[in-house]
C-alpha cells in the first residue's frame, strides 16, 4: 500500500467551557472548588486518506465530523494527536511554513451565502487566492487562470464583475468550488457542500465535484450527514458517533453489510422511495452530551447489544473478514 | 373512497405579494382537496410556493401578501372570506400547524405546560387543572419520557427531537381534523427524523386526522403520504396517488427530481441533472414556467400554460404528456 496523502493520528479536540480561572472557582459547602468543563468534540480519531479517493465522514449533528475537517485544515489546532500531509507533520507548523500546504489543501464550506465575501466581486474573490499563493504570476496570467476555473465550474467568465448576492445558491457554491480549485490543490476538504442546496441543484454540484476529481486528480475528505450522497460519491466511509469512528469501510461493503449497531440504525433511517411506511431500527434515548462522555463504548447507552464490557472498556477499530473496521465489542466477540 | 364533499377543498387559489413595481404572483390557480384522515404530500424546491400554500390554508398570509382569488373551503365554508374572529376559532382548533423549526414556535420564556394550557384555554372554557390533564395526555401520546416533568420545563431544556414531539403534542391538543406540517423534520438528524415521521403517521392514523405534509424530501413523501402534489414556480404541475407518481412520474420536472436523487444512479456515475434553476417570482417565464429547463419544450410550451390532463389517476400540466395521450388515442381509433 502506498503512503496515504493525509493521515490523522490519535486526534483529540476539546473545547473549553469553563472560561477563565475566576469563572472556574465556585464556593460550595464551605470550600472553594475549581471546576473545569470541556466539550469533547473528538476523542481519538485515526484516519488515512489515500491519494485519489473520496473519504466520506458521516454522522449526526454533534458527532465531531466538522471538527475533524477543520482540524485537518489547520483552522483548529488539535488538543492531542497529529495531522500528517504527504508524510510531513503539519499541525504544529507556524507562519510561512504552513503556506505551501495551504495551497495544496483547500476547503469548501457548507453555506455559500456565508463563505463568499459580499463586498468583493467574483473576479476579486477568485483572484485573491491566486495572487496570494502564486505572487510570481503576472496580472494577465492570473486573469486567464480565473477565466479557466470559472469555465470549468460552469460559471460564465463574463460575470466576473458581479457580486455574490447576484447569484443563486447553486451558482454561489460553484463559485466557492472555483475558489478552491483556483490554486490547483491536491486535496479538498468539503464540509457539507450540498446540504444547503435544493435537490435538482445538489445533483449539479455533486456532478461538478466528481468531474473535478477526475480531471484534476483530486483527493477528497467529504463531510456529510446525507448517506445517499455518500453511497454515490464515496470511495470509503467513516461513520462517527460522539467524537469517535465506529466503523470504517469501503462504501459498497458498508452499505451492503453494515456491522456496527449504530451504522445499522443510521442506514435503516434513510427514507427510501420504495418504502410506503417508515421502516427503521429504533434506538433508545438520545445522543449523550459530549461534556460528560459515557464510560466505555460511547454508544453503549443506546445499544441493544451492550453488556458490562461495553460499559467499561473503550472498543478499538478492529478489521473484520470483509475488510470493514469496526469498533464494537459485540462484533469482535461474534455476538453480532 | 372519496366522499361527496371533501374535508378541505382549495379552488383556484391565487396568492400575490404587493411589492414596489407591481404584484408578484406566488400561487397561481392552485386546486386540490383533502379528505378526512387522508395524508397529502406537497413537494417542491425552495421558491416553488409550498410554504405559501400551507400558510394560505389557514389564511395566514401576512401583508404584503394577499389572497387574490379562489376559495379555501373547509366543509363548504370559505376560509378566504372569513373574518379574523371566525378564523381564530378554526386555527389551532380544527386545523393545526407544525412548523419547521421547533425553537421558533415555542416561546423560550414560558414552560411547556403554560404554553399548552394557554392554547387549550383559548378555545375551551375549562379549568387549568383539566387543561393540564389534557396536555399531559397528549405528551404521553407523543411518547415523551417522563411527561409530568416536561410540563414544568422550558423549551431550551429539551433536545431538538423532543421539542418537535412537544410541537406535535401541541398540534394535537384540541383534536384537530387537519394537521398542516411544514417541513417538520428538516432541522433534525436522520434517525430522529425517522422517529418523528413514524410517530406523526401513527397518530394521524389512530386519531383519523388528515395530514398535509410539506417537504422537499421525496423519500419522506413516499413513506408517509397517500397522494402528492408537485409544485413548480407557484403552480401545481402534477398531482395524484403517491405510489403512481413515484413509480412513473409524468411531468418532466418530477421525473428530473426523482432521477436527480443519488440513490437513483449507479454509484460513481454522473447524476441526472436538470439544467438551470427555478425562476424567481420577478421573472417567471411565459407559458409553462418549466420550459427553459425542459428537454421537450416546444413553441407551444413557450406561449401558454398547459391545462391539466389525466394520465392514469394522475393530473399533469404538460403539453408533451397531453400530446402523447392524444397520439395514443388516435392510434387506438385508427386501429379499431
Amino acid at each position: 500500500m502506498t503512503s496515504p496523502l493525509v493521515e490523522i493520528r490519535g486526534l483529540e479536540k476539546r473545547f473549553d467551557l469553563s472560561g477563565s480561572l475566576l469563572e472556574q472557582i465556585t464556593f460550595k459547602g464551605g470550600r472553594f472548588q475549581r471546576k473545569q468543563e470541556a466539550v469533547h468534540a473528538i476523542n481519538g480519531v485515526d484516519l488515512q486518506v489515500q491519494r485519489g479517493e473520496a473519504l466520506c465522514v458521516v454522522g449526526e449533528s454533534g458527532c465531531g465530523k466538522s471538527t475533524v475537517a477543520r482540524t485537518v485544515m489547520g483552522l483548529l489546532s488539535p488538543s492531542a494527536g497529529e495531522v500528517h500531509y504527504d508524510g510531513k507533520r503539519i499541525d504544529n507548523l507556524k507562519g510561512r511554513d504552513v503556506l505551501p500546504y495551504r495551497r495544496k489543501m483547500q476547503m469548501i464550506f457548507q453555506n455559500p451565502y456565508a463563505s463568499l465575501n459580499p463586498r468583493m466581486t467574483i473576479q476579486q474573490t477568485l483572484e485573491e487566492p491566486i495572487q496570494f499563493h502564486r505572487p510570481e504570476l503576472s496580472r494577465d496570467e492570473v486573469r486567464s487562470k480565473v477565466h479557466e476555473v470559472m469555465e470549468s465550474v460552469g460559471i460564465d467568465p463574463d460575470w466576473g464583475s458581479r457580486f455574490g448576492h447576484e447569484f443563486s445558491g447553486g451558482q454561489r457554491q460553484r463559485i466557492a468550488i472555483a475558489r478552491a480549485l483556483a490554486v490547483d490543490p491536491e486535496f479538498i476538504v468539503a464540509d457539507e457542500p450540498i446540504s444547503a442546496l435544493d435537490v435538482s441543484i445538489q445533483a449539479q454540484v455533486l456532478n461538478l465535484l466528481m468531474e473535478a476529481q477526475e480531471t484534476r486528480n483530486l483527493t477528497y475528505l467529504f463531510i456529510t450527514h446525507d448517506l445517499a450522497v455518500v453511497e454515490h460519491f464515496g470511495t470509503r466511509v467513516a461513520v462517527m458517533y460522539l467524537g469517535r469512528v465506529c466503523e470504517l469501510a469501503d462504501t459498497k461493503t458498508l452499505f451492503a453489510e453494515p456491522r456496527h449497531p449504530y451504522t445499522q440504525a443510521l442506514l435503516s433511517a434513510i427514507p427510501k422511495l420504495e418504502d410506503d411506511r417508515p421502516n427503521y431500527i429504533r434506538l433508545q434515548g438520545e445522543v449523550p452530551t459530549p461534556v460528560n462522555l459515557p464510560s466505555g463504548c460511547v454508544f453503549h447507552g443506546r445499544c441493544p447489544y451492550a453488556n458490562d464490557r461495553c460499559r467499561q472498556q473503550i472498543p478499538q477499530l478492529i478489521a473484520t473478514d470483509s475488510g470493514t473496521q469496526v469498533a464494537c465489542h459485540a462484533v469482535e466477540e461474534g455476538r453480532l | 373512497m372519496k366522499n361527496d364533499t371533501p374535508l378541505l377543498e382549495v379552488k383556484n387559489l391565487d396568492v400575490r405579494f404587493a411589492v414596489r413595481g407591481g404584484d408578484l404572483t406566488a400561487l397561481r390557480g392552485i386546486s386540490f382537496s383533502l379528505d378526512k384522515g387522508e395524508r397529502l404530500g406537497l413537494v417542491g424546491e425552495s421558491g416553488a410556493g409550498k410554504s405559501v400554500a400551507a400558510f394560505s390554508i389557514l389564511n395566514l398570509i401576512a401583508r404584503p401578501g394577499y389572497i387574490a382569488g379562489g376559495q379555501i373551503l373547509l366543509e363548504g365554508k370559505d376560509l378566504a372570506a372569513m373574518s379574523e374572529r371566525e378564523l381564530r376559532k378554526i386555527r389551532g382548533n380544527r386545523i393545526a400547524m407544525i412548523f419547521q423549526d421547533p425553537m421558533m414556535t415555542l416561546n423560550p420564556v414560558l414552560t411547556i405546560g403554560t404554553q399548552m394550557v394557554e392554547a387549550i384555554k383559548a378555545h375551551r372554557r375549562i379549568s387549568t387543572k383539566a387543561a393540564r390533564d389534557i396536555a399531559l395526555d397528549k405528551l404521553r401520546k407523543v411518547q415523551i419520557p417522563s411527561p409530568e416533568k416536561r410540563l414544568d420545563q422550558y423549551p431550551h431544556e429539551l433536545s431538538g427531537g423532543m421539542r418537535q414531539r412537544v410541537i406535535i403534542a401541541i398540534a394535537l391538543l384540541l383534536d384537530p381534523e387537519i394537521i398542516v406540517a411544514d417541513e417538520p423534520t428538516t432541522a433534525l438528524d436522520v434517525t430522529i427524523q425517522a422517529e418523528i415521521m413514524a410517530l406523526l403517521l401513527d397518530l394521524c392514523e389512530q386519531e383519523n386526522v388528515a395530514l398535509m405534509l410539506i417537504t422537499h424530501d421525496l423519500g419522506v413523501v413516499s413513506q408517509v403520504t397517500q397522494r402528492m402534489l408537485v409544485m413548480y414556480s407557484g403552480r401545481i404541475i402534477e398531482q395524484g396517488p403517491t405510489r403512481e407518481i413515484i413509480n412513473d412520474a409524468q411531468h418532466p420536472y418530477t421525473q428530473g427530481l426523482i432521477n436527480a436523487l443519488p440513490q437513483m444512479g449507479e454509484p460513481g456515475a454522473r447524476l441526472f441533472q436538470i439544467p438551470g434553476s427555478m425562476p424567481s417570482l420577478k421573472n417567471v417565464p411565459t407559458g409553462c414556467p418549466f420550459h427553459p429547463r425542459c428537454d421537450f419544450a416546444t413553441d407551444q410550451c413557450r406561449q401558454a400554460m398547459p391545462d391539466y390532463v389525466r394520465s392514469g389517476n394522475v393530473d399533469v400540466a404538460c403539453y408533451e404528456v397531453s400530446n402523447l395521450i392524444e397520439q395514443e388515442k388516435r392510434m387506438q381509433e385508427a386501429g379499431s
